[in-house]
């Protein structure tokens, strides 16, 4: 279970997290919802150890997160990618990194499931498109079975077909392996249909933190209900609600 | 203000490493250094008492920390100690010795600034024509050229061959002519170079277009844009130019025998006298680190997007 | 790439092949014969122990070449590993790294060169000391430079999250895009080196006589300068022309590289 409790971040003079706490279940889905410049990359930061905690505390079952090996699915699939190794390489990366026995079955079945190619795998990061690369990194995600998985807008630069397809697939991966999911977007449409609970970030602060469908039948706050308002009027929640 | 103040803390901080450097590579020097001093004092048979006596006059039995505060603290105040083979203080040679050096230098810097200038403006008045071609050329051989090589091939030519100028020693004016000559020519080749791609790199500058579209004048386009970031290019490299000066001026005063802190560091090292090889170190890093931050000033100055950055 | 490519197998070749093309032992005295002027049985003559002075040469480029080829590789071995440290190890490791190499380009590296070399007394493995401990800095500001921004990019942060150790990370992330820089900066100072040595030769606190190093044989032709000027014009040329080619093929490399990023 991954606990976040009371955390701040500042970054110079500012705060961009203040007092930030939820916690995650193993095999359970959490969205973070907001704005840009809400903090929510600060938050993947800081989960991940890449940014330092002015004060606060995040665990993994008690221990350091980075114990457990977390994995992150980026936003910008290609600059995820070293550019002079295939994407093989970079697949293989965490389980050359942890000592593990390389599984060319699971390879195969995780491959499957994202509905890749394995052949793809032999080329460079600028040799496949945007949604192949997105998928590779799912797939680098997942390789070592790590049991909680970061998603920083996982689909913010893909096209809209690429974007279905690639959250039906997310989402049954997820059924599939059963890693905790921690995903970071701006849309509450994905949000609501994907997590199991969500938290509204606003200005570095939770704003409201509750079960996904209980905050889209009646959110608690009025800017939640301005965010559940805007989504329902861009036909984003219709297929939730 | 605050980046002045750092840069300054990093300054102290850079000189007391030379300093700690340079004392600990004097200290682990081979051979026993109260030996050599004896023998340069005494001759070659000296006895265990002379030895000793030495060895605590210059602090050698002491500690290595106790030894380098009893040299470094004299010299917070200006003391560069005495010459331990003739034991006359080292400060008066120094001055006398910089006195030969700096105009030297000057004078070195001047004629590279007004032959290197002219030079990379008409070049890039056409770039790739004959004369920017010439140039580079000139300037690709010139910075090639070793600066002992050059002095040797002045001498052999102005000197030996010719026998218009007096080649060895300082005693009259015509006696700087070749050594700030051979100074000169290796400070002109490197400016250029630098000049040149700097004023090229600055004229490629994507907003340029959009005055001389708006009508402005070629001329002051020239002055007000381009001349600022040619300069950042070259403010950057003035701190090499003058390791470069420093560098050529030892093996300058070497060829041509002139008494200067060149030839003083020199001798200084054959003759082991120690005290005056630390002074040199520390008078040279000093200059080198002075102007180095003013340099660093004036950059910032030139460029403001550095203040934001960490340099 | 190629140019400089051409240029090291180039002098590798030299190094290698040159003493082999000698005519005559470098280091045999002959009296006699001595500062004879360039003729049929010494091409360009001998010098003032009549040694033939082509055979010096030929033999001089496994010493200048050579010895500078060694200290800018061990130098841009030494500069990559600190600028590496300091962009990888965090802030701390970063002031330390960037101070001591602030510390190290406080001081004209000649100079430097020529007190360490002199202080710790003439010899081959003072001199690539010497030329080592005051060359590396530029390696080391290059690394640190493009390693910072390296170290922002998303593959960086996905293999430390991998839990890849740092080494294998400056292997496999950082070094390949450092090498195109660090190329460059090595082949001018691997020029800067050539010089180094042959100033250092020259002085007297480089090779030692009567090893025939370019500067050295200068030293020795400068006495009879007087008598047989020719003597010495030829390891200088050697000099000029060694570094002259390196830096044309150094400026060739750095503007495909340029060109190479803007079609990139």
């Amino acid at each position: 279970m991954l606990r976040v409790e009371n955390i701040s971040v500042r970054c110079g003079v500012a705060t961009t997290l203040q007092d930030v706490s939820f916690s995650l279940g193993s095999g359970r889905a959490l969205a973070v919802v907001g704005e840009s410049g809400a903090g929510k990359s600060t938050l993947i930061g800081a989960i991940l150890g890449l940014v330092p905690c002015a004060s606060g505390q995040i665990s993994w079952h008690g221990a350091p997160v980075c114990q457990c090996h977390p994995a992150l699915v980026m936003q910008e699939p290609r600059a995820a990618f070293n550019p002079r190794l295939s994407l093989r390489r970079s697949v293989m990366e965490p389980v050359v990194a942890q000592k593990m026995q390389p599984d060319l079955n699971r390879l195969d079945q995780l491959c499957q499931g994202l509905e890749l190619d394995t052949g793809l795998l032999d080329r460079h990061p600028s040799e496949v498109s945007i949604g192949q690369a997105q998928r590779v990194g799912i797939l680098r995600a997942l390789i070592a079975a790590p049991p909680l998985v970061l998603f920083d807008e996982p689909l913010s630069a893909l096209d809209a077909v690429t974007q279905k397809h690639t959250a039906r697939l997310i989402a049954q991966m997820q059924m599939q392996e059963g890693f905790a999911a921690l995903i970071v977007t701006h849309d509450l449409g994905y949000a609501a249909a994907f997590a199991d609970d969500i938290a509204v970030l606003r200005a570095g602060q939770v704003a409201e933190y509750g079960a996904a469908h209980a905050f889209v039948a009646a959110p608690q706050t009025a800017y939640g209900r301005k965010l559940r308002d805007a989504a329902f009027a861009l036909g984003a929640l219709e297929h939730v609600a | 203000m605050r980046i002045f103040a750092e840069l300054v803390l990093r300054a102290a901080v850079v000189l007391t490493g030379v300093a700690l450097a340079t004392f600990a590579l004097l200290w682990h020097a081979p051979g026993d250094p109260a030996l050599a001093i004896a023998e340069a004092r005494h001759g070659t048979v000296v006895s265990k008492e002379v030895l000793d006596l030495i060895r605590a006059e210059a602090g050698f039995d002491t500690g290595f920390w106790t030894a380098f505060w009893a040299w470094l603290s004299p010299l917070l105040i200006g003391d560069f100690g005495q010459s331990s083979v003739t034991g006359r203080h080292v400060w008066p040679d120094l001055v006398t010795a910089m006195s030969y050096t700096f105009p030297l230098a000057l004078i070195s810097l001047a004629i590279g600034l007004v032959v290197s200038v002219p030079l990379a403006l008409v070049a890039t008045r056409k770039p790739g024509s004959w004369m920017d071609r010439g140039a580079v050329a000139l300037a690709s051989i010139g910075v090639a050229i070793p600066a002992f090589w050059l002095g040797l091939l002045l001498i052999l030519l102005f000197a030996v061959h010719l026998g218009w100028l007096p080649a060895m020693g300082a005693q009259t004016k015509a006696h700087a002519v070749l050594p700030a000559l051979t100074l000169a020519l290796g400070i002109a080749a490197s400016l250029t170079r630098i000049l040149r791609s700097g004023i090229l790199e600055a004229r490629t500058q994507t907003f340029l277009p959009a005055f001389y579209r708006r009508g402005v004048a070629a001329g002051d386009v020239a002055r007000d844009h381009i001349a600022p970031h040619a300069a950042i290019p070259v403010v950057t490299v003035l701190g090499l130019e003058l390791a470069f000066l420093l560098e050529g001026l030892v093996v300058v005063e070497v060829i041509f025998a002139r008494p200067g802190l060149g030839s003083f560091l020199v001798n200084a090292i054959y003759a082991r006298d120690f005290p005056k090889v630390q002074a040199v170190v520390i008078i040279a890093a000093v200059i080198f680190v002075t102007v180095n931050l003013l340099i660093d000033v004036i950059y910032r100055s030139l460029d403001p997007r550095m203040d934001r950055r960490d340099a | 790439m190629r140019s400089v490519g051409v240029l090291v197998v180039l002098f590798l070749l030299l190094m290698l092949f040159g003493p082999i093309m000698a005519p005559h032992d470098p280091t045999a005295i002959n009296i006699p014969n001595r500062l004879r002027p360039p003729g049929d049985a010494w091409m360009l003559g001998t010098d003032a122990l009549g040694r033939d002075i082509l055979s010096r040469l030929l033999h001089g480029a496994r010493w200048s070449l050579g010895l500078a080829f060694v200290v800018s590789v061990l130098s841009l071995i030494i500069g990559t590993c600190i600028g590496l440290i300091a962009a990888q190890g965090g802030r701390l490791a970063d002031w330390i790294a960037m101070r001591t190499t602030d510390t190290f380009l406080a001081f004209p590296e000649l100079i430097a060169a020529v007190v360490i070399a002199g202080v710790l007394g003439a010899g081959t493995g003072t001199l690539i000391f010497a030329l080592t401990v005051t060359g590396w800095m530029r390696y080391a500001r290059v690394a640190r430079g493009i390693g910072l921004s390296v170290g922002t990019r998303g593959y960086v942060v996905q293999a430390r999250l991998a839990g890849l150790s740092p080494l294998a990370i400056a292997r496999w992330h950082y070094l390949p895009s450092l090498l195109p820089s660090l190329t460059v900066v090595w082949t001018g100072m691997f020029a800067r080196a050539i010089l180094g040595i042959s100033t250092l030769g020259f002085l007297g606190f480089g090779v030692q006589p009567p090893l025939p190093e370019w500067g050295t044989m200068l030293l020795d032709a400068r006495i009879h300068m007087r008598s047989t000027p020719l003597q010495m014009i030829w390891p200088g040329l050697a000099v000029v022309v060694s570094v002259l080619a390196i830096n044309l093929a150094g400026d060739a490399l750095r503007d495909a590289l340029a060109e190479q990023k803007e079609t990139a």
